[in-house]
């Protein structure tokens, strides 16, 4: 479970850029949550300080009751994160990039070979699993960060767009790959700029817009409060609003 | 203590996967000092053979007639000289002429000094030997004839000479000697230097570039296992390319058809024993401080440009060494690469090492290592490494 209560986050030399401006939410265990925005509305900002990267100005929030900041390398433990970021190592193979990082988290021996093989089944990387990476493509990539993301089995799974640049048949697998994360009773939060994304797949919706959450609420609250016929006209009147455009 | 040895053992595989990163260490170090050895060598070899067999071109060899034989007891070759011998000395086609005055015998029998002019380029170290060994040989007539004289007279030729001089020359086989030491240790040194850069750089400049430190730094891995998991990991590089370099050296220099020079050095298995121990530090220090300097770049070039500055000093410190022919004074021992350079140049020597030396040549690097790490932690526990600002 996530809580986030106030967070606010500038960036600039004075502080002039306030990516993250007071946000609260929270994100139950068992249940999809997408944090809907356009581009720069702090999407990135908030995950990475849900991640530890970086530290508020000001709030807080708590992954399963752990606060971000000073138990952070207690709550690294407890989620993992497909981030903006989705490098591998070219030269390693797809299995080595996995276990690597299982290695960093404290797994060893038969427990982590058991944890990489499960999770090169459940990704179909089993062809791959011993090629390097280096000519991989964007779908192939994507499963082994996910792999990379999910070796420690965490309960906690942040994911920052990660449908940018796959082809349709890879965001269908890796819907696939998330509805059975929820089954499993995980907490994801998802983050995109795509309203069809969040609508096919999130159970609750954060609209953020300008550093500040706009709504939230399931998709059929959304609909209501508007009065619009659809989600997406609910998602353009809420957003019009905070763009300021009529 | 398990993540560490972690990524130590992932930034081994991945260094010894990078096809490029092996191969230019490999050529740049490992194979380079052998085969400038080998050039050095034969170097030495043509210039000790021009200094035995002499081919002296001669102008006007008919005026002096008793020197030429003189000469040609002392087996040199005499050939007329061509008109445009100036010409070529200046070309450097040749390497000394000698020309007789044509009063030469007419001075002689008037009881002057009869004039030879021996003609060089002084600015062209290939000729000196010759030109050496000619002017011994003028010399040497010159006093035969005297004392002839002198006993003519009636006098000891000992009289006329109240000075003897003896050369004792302890460099042995001086300069060239001097300049194979030089090479040795330059490139025992380069190859510590050559084998931690490129893996240095990828595994901290390159991680950013290729986008995998953010998820790196997302892991339960401190920033202090993080640098020291990658220092170590370039070290061990390090220390396989100098073990390398200082291994194909004694394989050189024990089993190479080299021509017989004489070596003015030792080099057997104690030698690299000690030159490993006065490269330890650096072996240690180098891969510090260029992962400290390339986690600054933002970029791969730019790491590379702050990487060049070390690269520059370390070529440049020793090189400095040998130019300025001063006495090195003690508290050059302390200082990294200077030291290091002084101590390898006992070991070749074939001394053994001041404990106490090696001990101070350790100080500097080790602090180093350790404030340079502190850097690589600091930077990577900072929100902005992500950036590169």
């Amino acid at each position: 479970m996530i809580g986030v209560e106030d967070i606010a986050k500038r960036f600039g030399k004075q502080g002039e850029v306030r990516a993250v401006d007071g946000v609260s939410f929270t994100a139950p265990d068992g249940e999809i949550t997408g944090l809907l925005g356009p581009n720069g509305a702090g999407k990135t900002t908030l995950l990475r300080v849900l991640a530890t990267l970086i530290v508020p100005d000001a709030g807080s929030a708590a992954m399963d009751g752990l606060d971000v900041v000073s138990e952070r390398f207690a709550v690294r433990e407890r989620v993992g994160v497909l981030s903006d970021a989705r490098g591998l190592y070219p030269r390693l193979t797809a299995r080595e990039n996995v276990a690597y990082f299982g290695a960093l988290h404290g797994l060893r021996g038969a427990a982590l070979d058991a944890r990489v093989e499960s999770l090169l089944d459940t990704l179909g990387l089993r062809a791959l699993a011993d090629r390097r990476t280096q000519g991989f493509s964007q779908g192939e990539r994507m499963k082994v960060a996910i792999a990379r993301a999910l070796v420690h089995d965490p309960p906690n799974i942040l994911l920052d767009e990660p449908t940018n640049g796959l082809d349709i048949m890879s965001v269908r697998a890796l819907r696939e790959q998330l509805r059975g994360l929820r089954a499993a009773g995980k907490c994801l939060l998802f983050s995109s700029h795509v309203m069809q994304e969040v609508a096919a797949l999130c159970d609750r919706i954060v609209i953020l817009a300008h550093g500040r959450v706009v709504a939230h609420g399931t998709a059929a609250e959304l609909v209501a409060r508007t009065g619009a016929p659809t989600l997406e006209e609910a998602f353009v009147s809420l957003l019009g609003s905070a763009e300021g455009v009529a | 203590m398990n993540r560490i040895l972690a990524i130590v053992r992932k930034e081994l595989v991945d260094a010894a996967r990078d096809r490029r990163t092996v191969l230019v260490s490999l050529f740049s170090a490992v194979a380079g000092g052998p085969i400038m050895l080998v050039l050095l060598f034969n170097f030495m070899a043509t210039q000790a053979d021009r200094a035995r067999d002499i081919t002296l071109p001669v102008a006007g060899r008919e005026h002096a007639p008793a020197l030429m034989s003189f000469l040609e007891r002392e087996e040199v070759k005499l050939t007329e000289a061509p008109t445009d011998y100036e010409a070529r000395i200046r070309r450097g086609d040749l390497d000394v002429a000698v020309v007789v005055d044509g009063q030469f015998e007419h001075d002689l029998e008037q009881g002057r000094p009869g004039t030879v002019r021996l003609v060089f380029d002084r600015s062209r170290d290939r000729g000196r030997p010759i030109v050496d060994q000619v002017q011994n040989l003028l010399r040497a007539y010159n006093r035969t004839a005297g004392a002839q004289r002198l006993i003519l007279r009636g006098v000891t030729p000992s009289v006329a000479n109240p000075l003897n001089v003896e050369d004792v020359d302890l460099s042995t086989p001086q300069q060239s000697g001097a300049l194979l030491l030089f090479l040795v240790g330059f490139y025992a040194m380069f190859a510590g230097m050559i084998g931690s850069m490129a893996p240095a750089l990828d595994t901290s400049a390159g991680e950013r570039e290729r986008q995998s430190l953010e998820p790196l730094l997302m892991t339960p891995a401190r920033p202090l296992e993080i640098a020291l998991g990658k220092w170590l990991a370039v070290s061990i590089f390090a220390a396989l390319v100098v073990g390398c370099t200082l291994l194909l050296f004694y394989l050189t220099l024990s089993f190479a058809p080299l021509p017989p020079v004489g070596l003015p050095f030792l080099f057997g298995g104690h030698e690299v024993g000690r030159l490993a121990v006065v490269l330890l530090p650096l072996v240690l220090l180098f891969p510090a401080l260029l992962l400290y300097l390339a986690a600054r770049g933002r970029t791969v070039k730019e790491a590379q440009a702050n990487v060049s500055a070390i690269m520059f000093v370390i070529a440049f410190v020793p090189a400095a060494s040998v130019f300025l022919q001063w006495r090195e004074p003690a508290w050059i021992a302390a200082v990294p690469i200077a030291g290091q350079f002084t101590l390898m140049k006992l070991a070749l020597r074939g001394e053994a090492l001041p404990a106490l030396q090696v001990a101070g040549s350790y100080l500097a690097p080790v602090v180093i290592t350790v404030l340079a790490l502190a850097g690589v932690t600091r930077l990577l526990s900072r929100e902005s490494v992500l950036s590169g600002r």
